[in-house]
């Protein structure tokens, strides 16, 4: 709850410091407060441990609220380099990032569908905004649109199949709906099953699985890298972590229902997202169809809702942090024509972005001593349990994985003498560094 | 027979149980074949607004005020995500010189 207001306060302060152009003091004050914020949050929930209606920051929660900050906040030093060459829109960028969080920390504590709601679109609009805030591009502003018209249409599906499921239960509280779904599993009357699967859809859309998986793409090659990496890194731990949630909450009763179509849309989007990802050559559509691949390896949490949260915790970790520091050194190389083949040789001149993009790209592919690895194992071995053959595919999938990845390491590291000495400025380095860290030590969170 | 019907202030649940899918349904369906963004944008408040209905006609059937304070923030968002959508048009005009979706087909495998 702190953590919102003091996060908004400090997206306002940015916004209006913008003005006065001088980008290091909006970033440290952005900064600043995204620390106060998770500090004095963690401080009241170890300590205080106040109650509210609406929200609840408890152990899980908490944990998930930390790693958003942290990602974010690591997402705004990468871009610091994009922020300085536009002074005069930095307050701004960072300020709808800012307001797009505290968005998705309403998501994160959600206790009832008013904040679901809530968190959902102020977590939303924002990136609306930030997709197409390259103005004079003609990409971007169609990523935007696509983002725009196809967001706001699963958002009224959302709102359709909450106000179905209102009417069969008669209340927003998810905890008592879960409840009613438990007791009255066979008198419940098929307009809630209607609205289940509108918010099953919504929510597909939401973290991007198949069948709502094709936006994805587009509208993270046409946005700025710094976005897209938020959007792929935070977007889509709040967004599968509140989908975990909403469901695992909600409908334990009905349970049959919904997983069988779940475990569809996640066989599917793997196979589509890996093998769209062979043939691509410009590296952010790859990053994208990557990131529908591990979404649908991270749903499978869902099914799992009994076990805890600690697989997606882990998984999330492994595979925020590499995309923060694959996009990092793609921003570094090449920001505008965004090829993969203008990566070659950079990681052989340039030794910290080498071994950064080697650890990023093995947790990514899932090697074991990387981060990456931990939290597939254990989101995998939770799954096996309930359900072995999709758990065999995704193993398949994961093969596929390795060999794509590995295609990226090997043009990474190749020996290129006539490749470029890319200089590093201090927020790089420090991102690189502690992605690095992270993806080394990162499944050490669950000791904590 | 429709306005005998809505000059009378008791409707049934069920009518807004037909009426409000109905409505949600033309606006996705608008969505779907319209090439203006403008209109589709209409189609889009369509939607939410259909919801609205739906959400009041409930909260009025199981007299609670919770269903009622939800249309005042789905009201709220949308007028936000209105906003955002004709400044996020205007830009798109401003690149391309049309508000023809079709003509935004530069993202493409």
């Amino acid at each position: 709850m702190e953590a919102i207001v003091i996060i908004f306060i400090s997206a306002l302060i940015s916004l209006f410091l913008g003005i006065l152009k001088k980008p290091t003091l909006v970033m440290v004050v952005s900064i600043a407060g995204l620390a106060i914020g998770a500090i004095v949050q963690n401080y009241e929930w170890y300590f205080l441990n106040e109650k509210y209606q609406l929200l609840d920051f408890n152990d899980s929660n908490i944990q998930f609220l930390n790693l958003a900050v942290t990602l974010t906040g690591i997402i705004i030093l990468s871009g610091y380099k994009h922020f300085m060459d536009e002074p005069a829109t930095i307050g701004d960028f960072s300020a709808l990032m800012l307001f797009s969080l505290s968005g998705g920390l309403c998501l994160i504590g959600f206790k009832d569908l008013f904040m679901f709601f809530l968190g959902l679109e102020i977590l939303s609009i924002p990136l609306y905004v930030l997709a197409g805030s390259k103005k004079k591009s003609a990409s971007s502003s169609e990523a935007a649109l696509k983002y725009f018209y196809l967001g706001s249409f699963a958002t009224a599906l959302l709102l359709f199949g909450i106000a179905l499921v209102y009417g069969t239960v008669g209340t927003f509280n998810i905890e008592k709906i879960g409840f009613i779904s438990m007791l009255f599993t066979d008198q419940l009357p098929s307009m809630f099953f209607v609205g289940v699967l509108f918010m099953l859809a919504a929510m597909l859309f939401k973290v991007g699985a198949f069948p709502f998986h094709f936006w994805v793409a587009d509208v993270y090659q046409g946005s700025p890298s710094v976005f897209m990496t938020y959007m792929s890194s935070v977007v889509k731990l709040i967004g599968i972590y509140a989908f975990y949630r909403l469901f695992g909450m909600m409908f334990p009763g009905v349970e049959t229902f919904w997983t069988t179509l779940i475990v569809i849309a996640i066989f599917v989007s793997m196979f589509i997202g890996n093998l769209s990802a062979l043939n691509q050559d410009t590296f952010k559509r790859l990053m994208a169809f990557s990131s529908i691949t591990n979404g649908a390896y991270a749903l499978m949490t869902v099914l799992t809702y009994k076990s805890g949260s600690d697989a997606l915790l882990v998984y999330m970790v492994g595979y925020g942090f590499s995309v923060v520091a694959l996009m990092t050194i793609n921003m570094l190389v090449n920001d505008n024509d965004d090829k993969l083949s203008s990566l070659a040789g950079i990681g052989y001149k340039n030794p910290l972005i080498g071994v950064v993009g080697i650890v990023a790209l093995l947790s990514v592919a899932g090697i074991p001593p990387m981060t990456g690895f931990f939290g597939k194992a254990m989101v995998f071995y939770q799954a096996f349990e309930e359900n072995m053959w999709l758990v065999s595919f995704a193993l398949l999938n994961s093969a596929i994985g390795v060999y794509i990845y590995l295609k990226i390491t090997m043009t990474l590291m190749k020996k290129d003498d006539n490749a470029a000495v890319i200089s590093l400025n201090w927020s790089q380095q420090l991102v690189l560094s502690i992605s690095l860290l992270a993806l080394l030590f990162g499944w050490t969170i669950l000791y904590f | 027979m429709m306005p005998a019907l809505i000059t009378h202030a008791e409707f049934s649940k069920e009518f807004y149980l037909f009426l409000c899918p109905i409505l949600f349904t033309i606006g996705a369906i608008g969505l779907m074949i319209r090439k203006n963004m403008i209109v589709m944008l209409m189609c889009i408040e369509l939607m939410l607004n259909s919801v609205n209905l739906l959400l009041v006609s409930f909260g009025n059937f199981f007299g609670q005020g919770d269903a009622h304070i939800f249309v005042f923030f789905i009201v709220v968002v949308a007028a936000a995500e209105a906003t955002v959508g004709l400044s996020i048009i205007l830009m798109a005009f401003r690149n391309l010189r049309s508000i023809d979706v079709d003509m935004f087909k530069k993202l493409n495998n």
